[in-house]
């Protein structure tokens, strides 16, 4: 049976804070995403969703827990996990100092793809996100919107099996917003799993074939919909949303928080 | 997804480095520190200095300066007789009296005679005090009865009139001799029965080695780490600044090839500034010196051993200062910040380095354990043309380990989360706990 191309098993991260102790930012989460299937990490600010996208990309290290993607688990094998992911947030920049045309060789450089096919590849994403006109100039002379489209177009420069996206559309204006809405529809297309978090309900709305809310670092439900709406009761997800965690709020006292196990 | 290859470690380390190559040579402080400032700083700064050094002889030779002459004794109207020689000497009459004459020396007659205690209360009186009877105060007095300059030391008009005396009464003297030897039927010489002179036998290279050797090493361990020290900061700090940290984290690299890239890349620049530092010397030394108003009869050419030689240690150091520097600048969240923690960092490796002007210590087995010491000693040795094979080899080997050791570190601390994604820089005090191990990524 193929694995599918985001699991986590219990994944916890807890941060060490001078001035807090530990901050558990997630515990035992348990997901799966699958193939062709774009899935929303929907929750309020400060509840966990960057920390689980950067986990899953090997940035952070887990506590403890598993992430797996494509049946790669990233603590056993994280080169070969960035080498099959597409990753973007807001805080993944581009640099400054180089140009479009430099940043997509640089990154299909160290992918290792032979001259030729890296060549051919720039050549097809410039046309394909609109950015030949401005791709010869320095990034830090382009405007938010053109930076997102190289953005874009670095993450998917390998063609990755799963694109992870961090509020993807958070700082944009709204027509750079339509685009990524746009493109997320187009991965799904493509067939690739697209793990996206945000905080705007109507993104994910729009977007999603099933969506996770998360709150504290936990993981309250999971479903498409019209699951998490017969669930719930309620029809808007804003609804959604609030009724799941208002009920975790009532029903169960904080978990007590695992050990720091770092 | 297109089909790709696993890049050696060594060949991601070489991707990252020329990439951070392309973007340092793009930030003007980086070009500014690594080669514009090497090239023309010493040059600048000697031609400056040797400006410098020409105007003030010239304001010297401008400067009138006055000589009282003092006696005990002897009836003031009676001074020139009893003295004549001695003024011409002094006071030789010009040729022409428009013009003011280089080093002029003007001379103010005592109104009376005077004990050494009144010459000395005339120097040193204060300006106010002047009278008819006691006339303005000189620069300094010549007292001619025993024949004694005095002069005030902390005064620079004071220092000029007594050394121009000085020199125009030796002079006075030695035409005595030479009259009295003529008289007497006599050489000048035998009036002078010993006659001391000194020749240097070291050859004008030589002495050209050992001004090389006394300021070369430090200036170049100056110039090695000015040279890493911005793109240190920019490579780390700077990159966390600009928000592209976590990019650089995606790459399908080990963060040790990503880490080794970013040293190679400042060593690269920190190596830059060394060697066109050591060109620009080489090319305006000799020129430089020839334009002093002193005369310095010194050959200035760098043997070709010591540049042999200083290329091994040369790559040695800047891979250990330029690792340093990454490592310890990777704890700043912000440019600004990582120039001030770095400030104080880069004085660790200049300071040790002012041993080089030290003279008398030799680069010995211990010696070439002590880092950057080490460097600088086995440089000037081999300035010196007396390379030390043993001590050498040990110096490299050393230099080698704490390259390694400085690398390690560098790759410690930036595979750290909590000095890779903090928002804010670190202190020190935090830096052990650091180093002892939070969560770290691969």
């Amino acid at each position: 049976m193929q694995a599918p191309p985001i699991r986590t098993t219990n994944l916890c991260k807890t941060f060490d804070d001078p001035k807090r102790g530990a901050v558990h930012a997630v515990c035992d989460l348990n997901l799966e995403c699958k193939e062709g299937e774009i899935f929303g990490l929907l929750g309020p600010n400060g509840a966990g969703k960057t920390t689980t996208l950067r986990m899953l990309s090997t940035i952070l290290a887990p506590t403890s827990g598993e992430a797996e993607l494509a049946g790669i688990r990233v603590s056993d094998d994280p080169l070969e996990v960035r080498r099959r992911l597409g990753f973007l947030s807001g805080s993944t920049g581009l640099y400054p100092r180089l140009t479009a045309r430099e940043i997509l060789e640089y990154f299909g450089r160290l992918h290792g793809m032979d001259e030729a096919q890296l060549q051919a590849r720039v050549e097809d994403l410039l046309d394909t996100f609109s950015i030949r006109a401005f791709a010869d100039g320095r990034c830090e002379s382009l405007s938010t919107g053109q930076r997102q489209r190289v953005s874009i177009a670095r993450a998917v420069l390998h063609d990755p099996p799963v694109l992870i996206l961090d509020e993807p559309t958070t700082g944009l204006d709204i027509l750079a917003a339509s685009d990524m809405i746009q493109f997320i529809q187009s991965r799904k297309d493509a067939g690739t799993c697209v793990l996206f978090s945000t905080h705007i309900l109507s993104e994910a709305e729009r977007l999603c074939d099933r969506i996770g809310v998360i709150d504290e670092g936990r993981l309250l439900a999971v479903g498409s919909l019209e699951e998490l709406r017969a669930q719930t009761g309620k029809e808007w997800l804003e609804d959604v949303f609030r009724a799941l965690v208002e009920e975790v709020d009532t029903e169960a006292p904080a978990a007590t928080p695992p050990a720091n196990e770092e | 997804m297109p089909t790709s290859r696993t890049l050696s470690p060594l060949r991601g380390a070489l991707e990252v480095a020329r990439k951070e190559l392309t973007e340092s040579l793009r930030d003007r402080a980086t070009v500014m520190y690594a080669f514009v400032l090497p090239i023309c700083m010493y040059p600048v700064l000697f031609w400056a200095i040797l400006q410098g050094v020409m105007v003030v002889e010239g304001l010297q030779d401008r400067t009138e300066t006055t000589l009282g002459i003092a006696v005990a004794g002897v009836p003031a109207e009676e001074h020139d007789t009893a003295t004549e020689g001695l003024i011409h000497a002094l006071s030789p009459p010009s040729e022409d009296p428009d013009e003011p004459a280089a080093n002029s020396l003007k001379l103010i007659w005592a109104p009376e005679s005077m004990d050494m205690e009144q010459a000395r209360e005339w120097l040193t009186k204060d300006e106010e005090e002047s009278t008819e009877e006691a006339p303005d105060r000189p620069d300094a007095v010549l007292f001619l009865d025993p024949l004694t300059i005095l002069h005030v030391s902390t005064e620079s008009s004071s220092n000029l009139a007594s050394k121009r005396a000085r020199g125009r009464l030796e002079s006075h003297a030695s035409d005595l001799r030479m009259e009295a030897a003529d008289l007497a039927g006599l050489e000048a010489a035998d009036l002078n029965p010993i006659s001391v002179s000194t020749v240097d036998l070291a050859e004008r290279g030589a002495q050209g080695a050992v001004v090389l050797a006394s300021l070369l090493p430090l200036l170049l361990v100056v110039m090695a780490v000015m040279g890493s020290f911005f793109p240190a900061v920019d490579l780390t700090a700077g990159e966390k600044e600009r928000g592209t940290a976590e990019t650089t984290l995606l790459v399908p690299l080990a963060r040790s090839s990503i880490i080794t890239g970013k040293v190679l890349a400042v060593g690269a620049l920190g190596m830059t500034a060394t060697a066109l530092s050591l060109f620009a010397l080489s090319l305006s030394a000799e020129h430089l010196l020839s334009a002093l108003p002193v005369a310095v009869d010194l050959s200035i050419s760098i043997p070709t051993i010591a540049i042999i030689g200083a290329i091994p240690l040369a790559f040695f150091f800047s891979l250990f200062v330029s690792a340093s520097l990454t490592a310890c600048a990777s704890l700043a969240a912000t440019f600004k910040e990582g120039q001030a923690l770095l400030g104080p960092v880069q004085m660790v490796f200049i300071l040790p380095a002012m041993v080089g002007i030290i003279p008398g210590i030799q680069l010995t087995y211990s010696m070439a354990l002590v880092p950057v010491i080490n460097v600088v000693l086995a440089f000037r040795a081999m300035l010196m043309g007396q390379p030390l094979y043993g001590p050498y080899c040990v110096t490299a080997l050393a230099l080698a380990l704490y390259a390694w050791l400085a690398l390690r570190l560098a790759l410690h601390l930036l595979s750290r989360e909590s000095v890779l994604l903090a928002g804010k820089t670190l202190p020190l005090g935090r830096l052990l706990k650091t180093l002892r191990g939070t969560a770290s990524t691969r």
